[in-house]
């Protein structure tokens, strides 16, 4: 018999109290963990996607927005694919390639994902490396020739990508690394679509952007398939950065009526501005658990205080000092922050697993890291809880209450 | 000595005024004594006792255990005066609920730094002592009065100490039980030389002690 075993003991026997002790700070936790869990995501996302977007203007129908063309609701706007031609035959100089696409959301085996359908050679074209991507706001840079910096930054894979995108067939699909693992599909291997067979020409190397979560096959396959002939959700243009600032935007969008055309600067913007705001949400949580948290482990162990008053007394008659019963108190608190820390922890990362696909179309891994963030606000607004009942409890005579029965 | 009081006094605010619940006690016990404390209800043995166990603080006068001063001393001296000197018995058992009877009769070593398996040891043959080693496990809901009252007995020995301080120890036992716990204190009293200083409103238990202080109105009536 120690403290620590006494601390253990008195712990499990009000465990059914726990319940209620912990589910603020855990529920607390949780929101925290889920909304960085995402946001932590989206922020490599919104990296990566810079990295590896090609394009550096993408053309939307009106009254769609850049979270349409992430999250491909099944009910986005689309426009007519004769658009491509419109660019195409336009000559506007500064407009280097185009790589049009059709998105919608399908389910596969009873899992949701999402359909890309390409024009292979577009898609090629348009997935160069010269572009220069200042992340987080910061201006973006592109010349029209090739950047030997930039070169370093392509895929690993890019020639086999070049290659797969260059051959395929009607038939053929692609599958981004994550849908590919979910569904157990493997390269040249088949897969139902909306009641077609398609070759798997190849599965994508994990890239951590949406496209993971992606299967890729050719326009016109997925159009007929999908029931939206010669209808396309975006074009991505690449276009030269002297192009665009000469005015390429305001041309495209005297031949491209009813569109919105807007750059990737712009949807970067957009993105970080979200994770600001995920990020402002975060912090927002943070303030209420330090303070509803804090309240409601504070009642909790005054009510458990409260609870044992003949207890304590007696533990003080025996010899048990100030500073132990302060020490027990706190004890009980901590065990009770790393719970709360430790199950928030879970909840809120199963939480944002499972929501991070529904609501920001990404695919989202536990990050360890919130770990000791999790446990470190979570014993942190225990102990503060705690402090005034642990004092209030060095406070109790000894011998108080013995008396009654 | 083992225990000196000199010219104690209590006396608490109440809104009909001023009552002195010990007034002028003076008294000394010798090492190895049993002294019983009676009095009719009100009568101030209770307050006497936690006066000299240090849980409650005298108006004024002197409280000497050995050369340790109880009155003067803050509130680290006293818990460490109880937890090494004093054991405690109480009408209530007063034993924690979750704890089996070996974890209650351990609990006031929780705070000593002696290895759990001399403590275990320690606590079993206190068990022993009182007849209760085959309940070891059991909770005090699982234990019937007069064991518990056995149990909180073995808990007040754990410690080693020099004095016994009972309060009204067999106030919640039918008379059986009662002259069971008595003899078992007395016993204590007898083989290991700890002075057992009992408050009780009963007259048999009173016989059990050497000296026997009568208090009436929070003054010495008699001690005999």
């Amino acid at each position: 018999m120690n403290i620590r075993k006494l601390v253990w003991v008195e712990f499990m026997y009000h465990k059914s109290q726990l319940i209620s002790g912990l589910l603020a700070i855990m529920l607390g936790v949780a929101v925290i963990v889920g909304i960085r869990s995402i946001s932590v995501v989206s922020e490599k996302a919104v990296a990566i996607n810079l990295d590896n977007l090609g394009a550096n203007i993408l053309v939307l129908p009106q009254g769609s927005n850049v979270d349409n063309y992430y999250s491909a609701d099944i009910d986005a706007p689309t426009f007519p694919e004769e658009y491509v031609e419109r660019v195409a035959t336009s000559s506007l100089a500064g407009v280097d390639n185009m790589s049009p696409k059709l998105t919608r959301r399908i389910i596969i085996s009873g899992q949701k994902t999402v359909l890309t359908g390409i024009l292979p050679k577009s898609e090629l074209a348009s997935k160069p490396i010269w572009q220069n991507s200042g992340l987080f706001g910061s201006s973006l840079k592109a010349s029209c020739g090739p950047s030997p910096v930039n070169e370093s930054l392509g895929y690993k894979d890019e020639k086999l990508q070049r290659k797969s995108i260059d051959s395929l067939a009607a038939d053929d699909c692609m599958m981004g690394y994550s849908v590919a693992k979910r569904l157990n599909v493997k390269e040249n291997g088949t897969i139902v679509i909306e009641g077609k067979t398609f070759k798997v020409a190849k599965v994508i190397s994990e890239t951590g952007t949406i496209d993971d979560d992606r299967i890729f096959a050719h326009l016109h396959t997925v159009q007929h398939l999908l029931g939206i002939k010669e209808q396309i959700s975006a074009i991505e243009i690449m276009g030269c950065c002297n192009a665009i600032s000469d005015g390429l935007l305001g041309k495209l969008r005297n031949i491209l009526p009813n569109t919105k055309i807007t750059t990737i600067g712009q949807i970067v913007a957009t993105q970080i501005q979200t994770n600001k705001m995920m990020n402002k949400v975060s912090l927002i949580f943070l303030i209420i658990i330090i303070f509803v948290g804090g309240i409601s482990i504070g009642n909790f162990m005054w009510a458990n205080v409260n609870e044992r008053r003949k207890e304590i007394g007696m533990l003080r008659m025996i010899g048990f000092s100030r500073a132990v019963i302060y020490k027990m108190l706190l004890a009980k608190a901590f065990i009770l922050g790393v719970l709360g820390g430790i199950v928030g922890y879970i909840i809120g990362t199963a939480a944002g697993m499972w929501l991070g696909p529904e609501i920001a179309g990404l695919s989202v891994a536990p990050v360890p890291g919130l770990i000791g963030i999790s446990l470190l606000i979570s014993i942190g607004v225990s102990l503060i809880g705690a402090l005034i009942p642990a004092y209030l409890a060095g406070r109790i005579e000894p011998f108080s209450n013995m008396q009654e029965g | 000595m083992i225990l000196k009081v000199n010219n104690l006094h209590k006396k608490y605010q109440h809104a009909d005024g001023v009552i002195n619940a010990l007034d002028q006690i003076n008294f000394e016990v010798k090492e190895g004594a049993f002294v019983t404390i009676t009095g009719s209800s009100g009568s101030g043995k209770t307050t006497l006792l936690l006066s000299l166990a240090g849980l409650i603080k005298a108006t004024s006068g002197e409280i000497y255990f050995r050369d340790f001063r109880i009155d003067k001393a803050n509130d680290k001296e006293l818990s460490d005066f109880r937890k090494n000197h004093v054991g405690f018995v109480m009408q209530t058992f007063a034993l924690i609920p979750y704890l089996t009877a070996i974890e209650n009769v351990m609990l006031p070593l929780a705070v000593s730094r002696l290895p759990d398996s001399q403590k275990y040891e320690a606590a079993m043959d206190l068990l022993k002592l009182v007849g209760l080693e085959n309940r070891k496990n059991h909770l005090p809901k699982e234990l019937s009065a007069g064991q518990q009252q056995r149990v909180a007995i073995a808990r007040a020995l754990i410690n080693k100490p020099s004095l016994i301080l009972a309060d009204e120890p067999t106030g919640n036992l039918d008379p059986v039980l009662s002259k069971e716990i008595l003899d078992l204190l007395s016993d204590i009293n007898k083989k290991q030389g700890i002075t057992v200083l009992m408050v009780t409103h009963s007259p048999m238990a009173a016989r059990y002690g050497t000296i026997q202080i009568q208090l009436q109105d929070g003054k010495i009536n008699s001690i005999t």
